[in-house]
């Protein structure tokens, strides 16, 4: 086990704090860090030099396997396993393929989605170790948080308490991890 | 709901900076439709005809998109769309110089509907178009008179087109009215209009672009015709927005006031229509191909005859497929370089879509359609730049009349800080 702390955390009283400490934070360079807010707050994320999420990735490729699975399971059935002439219509069309195989887009691009946004944020996540900081209910509630990780390479006990001070955070505490 | 009313975000930004000169645009209306008048006498009266009537189904498509996002604004109390909803009030000034334009139409209908319309004579020769016998002798359209019927298309098109007329200046009224005293009452005005207007537009055009355009294949069912024809409208309506954020943006106007977030909103609802289009579209095509009856399939034949059918494919992948996979991904949405392209192309295969649906309608006696690359095509373009130029003369017109923003709309802070840190 090792002894090295989880991080350095602060807390912050308003919106337009925590704004401005995580720009603080962004602009000196720090890589794992974060901010932890009682509802979501619009321009964080550029706040923090978030880039857009990634999971609309995932989701087209969910999609197109979705049209694909469609189409070519249709094709396989009547085309190639089993075919039954019915009202003169050939065996295969991709008009008639066309409402499964959208349907299976809208259904594995829901999938890849939703599993693809677990993937990337790690959720469920059982333990943090934030959870034992004892005013961390108040991030809830009514107040800011700022947390920087230890492994961060920029990370310094001394500078980065000082960074976290100068921000306007208050109630600077050390996570255990 | 809001009760307060917003003050001027500052009064610099909202003055009207530059007058745009409307007497160009009027000038290449002018030009435009006299160049396609001029194919009346190279052409003939009935490619003339055909011209016109696209280029006015183009232009009302346009005016009636932008009416009815404004009433959806309204009755959704929305916010983002606020800035952009008093250019709209100004482009639905062209609505009064629509119903001119329609008048040759009428004439058309009185005079010589065969040109368009051969259902309205009764002594057209159906071999003329690849049929047999006599309209006036056709159990089909005997069957359908109640609706098809010259007298209730002349009073149901002036009815309509003054609907549509009325219900703008009511949105226009109460827009630059509050301008003048702030009040929240011409809001809840529009709300309630909006509420009323919907459904009766939604009527009134399903009915009018039934008696305009689909009426021309007179034995033709389709029950998705209104949608589609609204699904059109909406996307042309779109794209003008767009162009018009972009076009005040490049003018200097909107710095300041529009944001990333203005154009990733429009772009998504250009990509709900775009699938939506295409939803519509693939529905009526599906449905007429599964159920293979010759009173429906006809009309499909005929739009896959010679280049036709190029058409056809191109409205596939270029009204749906690319769009569609453009406007999926963010940065183009939100790029001021790229994104008025996507607007441009949007408004012209909604074009395309409108002589696909209009223009194979008039059959040779060998009961095929004229090419769509023809001299015919020229004459299209024309009435087409030329009822445009008459559609911005009167939305310029209108711009120098009023403020840039709707500067006291209860939602107009709202607006301008749209999805933007509310921390500063």
């Amino acid at each position: 086990m090792s002894t090295q702390p989880y991080g350095l955390i602060a807390m912050y009283d308003t919106p337009a704090d925590i704004m401005h400490a995580a720009e603080q934070v962004r602009d000196a360079g720090y890589k794992f860090w974060d901010v932890i807010a009682p509802f979501p707050l619009h321009g964080l994320d550029r706040a923090m030099g978030i880039r857009r999420s990634r999971v609309p990735r995932i989701s087209i490729l969910g999609g197109i396997t979705g049209f694909t699975t469609g189409m070519s399971l249709i094709y396989w059935v009547g085309a190639v396993h089993y075919r039954v002439t019915i009202g003169g219509k050939p065996f295969f069309s991709p008009l008639f393929a066309f409402p499964v195989s959208y349907e299976l887009t809208i259904l594995f691009t829901a999938f890849a989605t939703i599993g693809g946004m677990f993937l990337l944020n790690k959720l469920p996540m059982h333990y943090h170790p934030v959870m034992k900081h004892p005013t961390i209910d108040r991030g809830s509630n009514d107040r800011f948080f700022l947390v920087i990780e230890t492994r961060d390479p920029r990370f310094n006990p001394a500078n980065t308490r000082a960074l976290l001070e100068t921000s306007g955070g208050r109630e600077i505490a050390e996570l255990e991890a | 709901m809001s009760t307060h009313d917003a003050t001027a975000p500052s009064a610099s930004r909202t003055g009207t900076t530059k007058r745009p000169a409307p007497g160009r645009a009027l000038a290449v209306g002018l030009v435009g439709l006299a160049v396609a008048g001029l194919g009346y006498f190279v052409s003939g009266p009935a490619s003339f005809a055909m011209a016109w009537l696209v280029g006015f189904i183009y232009w009302i498509a346009v005016a009636l998109g932008v009416l009815l996002l404004v009433m959806i604004h309204h009755i959704f109390d929305a916010s983002w769309s606020v800035m952009l909803r008093r250019q709209f009030e100004h482009w639905l000034s062209s609505f009064r110089y629509l119903l001119l334009l329609f008048l040759p139409l009428l004439a058309i209908a009185w005079i010589h509907p065969s040109l368009i319309w051969t259902w309205m004579d009764p002594h057209f020769n159906l071999a003329a178009i690849g049929g047999h016998g006599l309209v006036g002798s056709d159990l089909d359209l005997h069957k359908k008179a109640a609706f098809l019927n010259r007298n209730f298309f002349t009073g149901f098109s002036l009815f309509a087109i003054l609907v549509w007329t009325g219900l703008s200046g009511v949105f226009r009224r109460n827009s630059f009215a509050q301008d003048r005293d702030g009040s929240v009452r011409w809001t809840m005005s529009s709300r309630k209009w909006a509420a009323g207007g919907i459904p009766l537009v939604a009527i009134t055009l399903t009915a009018a672009i039934i008696l305009w355009v689909k009426s021309i294949e007179y034995h033709w069912f389709s029950t998705m015709y209104g949608v589609w024809f609204f699904s059109d409208c909406v996307r042309a309506a779109l794209s003008l927005g767009l162009l018009i954020m972009i076009w005040l943006w490049c003018r200097g106007d909107y710095k300041g006031l529009l944001n990333d977030n203005h154009l990733h909103s429009i772009g998504q609802l250009m990509l709900a229509f775009t699938v939506f289009w295409a939803y519509i579209s693939f529905s009526q095509y599906f449905l007429i191909w599964n159920a293979n009856v010759p009173e429906e399939t006809f009309w499909y034949n005929i739009r896959e005859y010679g280049d036709w059918w190029y058409v056809s494919l191109f409205l596939v992948f270029g009204n749906f497929l690319a769009p569609f996979l453009v406007l999926l991904m963010y940065p183009v949405k939100v790029n001021k370089k790229v994104f008025p392209w996507v607007g441009i192309f949007i408004a012209l295969v909604v074009l395309v879509d409108i002589c696909y649906n209009a223009m194979p309608a008039r059959l040779t006696p060998t009961g095929n359609p004229l090419p769509f690359f023809s001299v015919n095509l020229v004459w299209v373009a024309a009435a087409v730049v030329g009822m445009g130029g008459i559609c911005v003369w009167s939305y310029l017109r209108s711009f120098s009349t009023a403020k840039l923003i709707p500067i006291r709309d209860p939602r107009i802070a709202e607006c301008l800080t749209y999805h933007k840190p509310n921390a500063d």
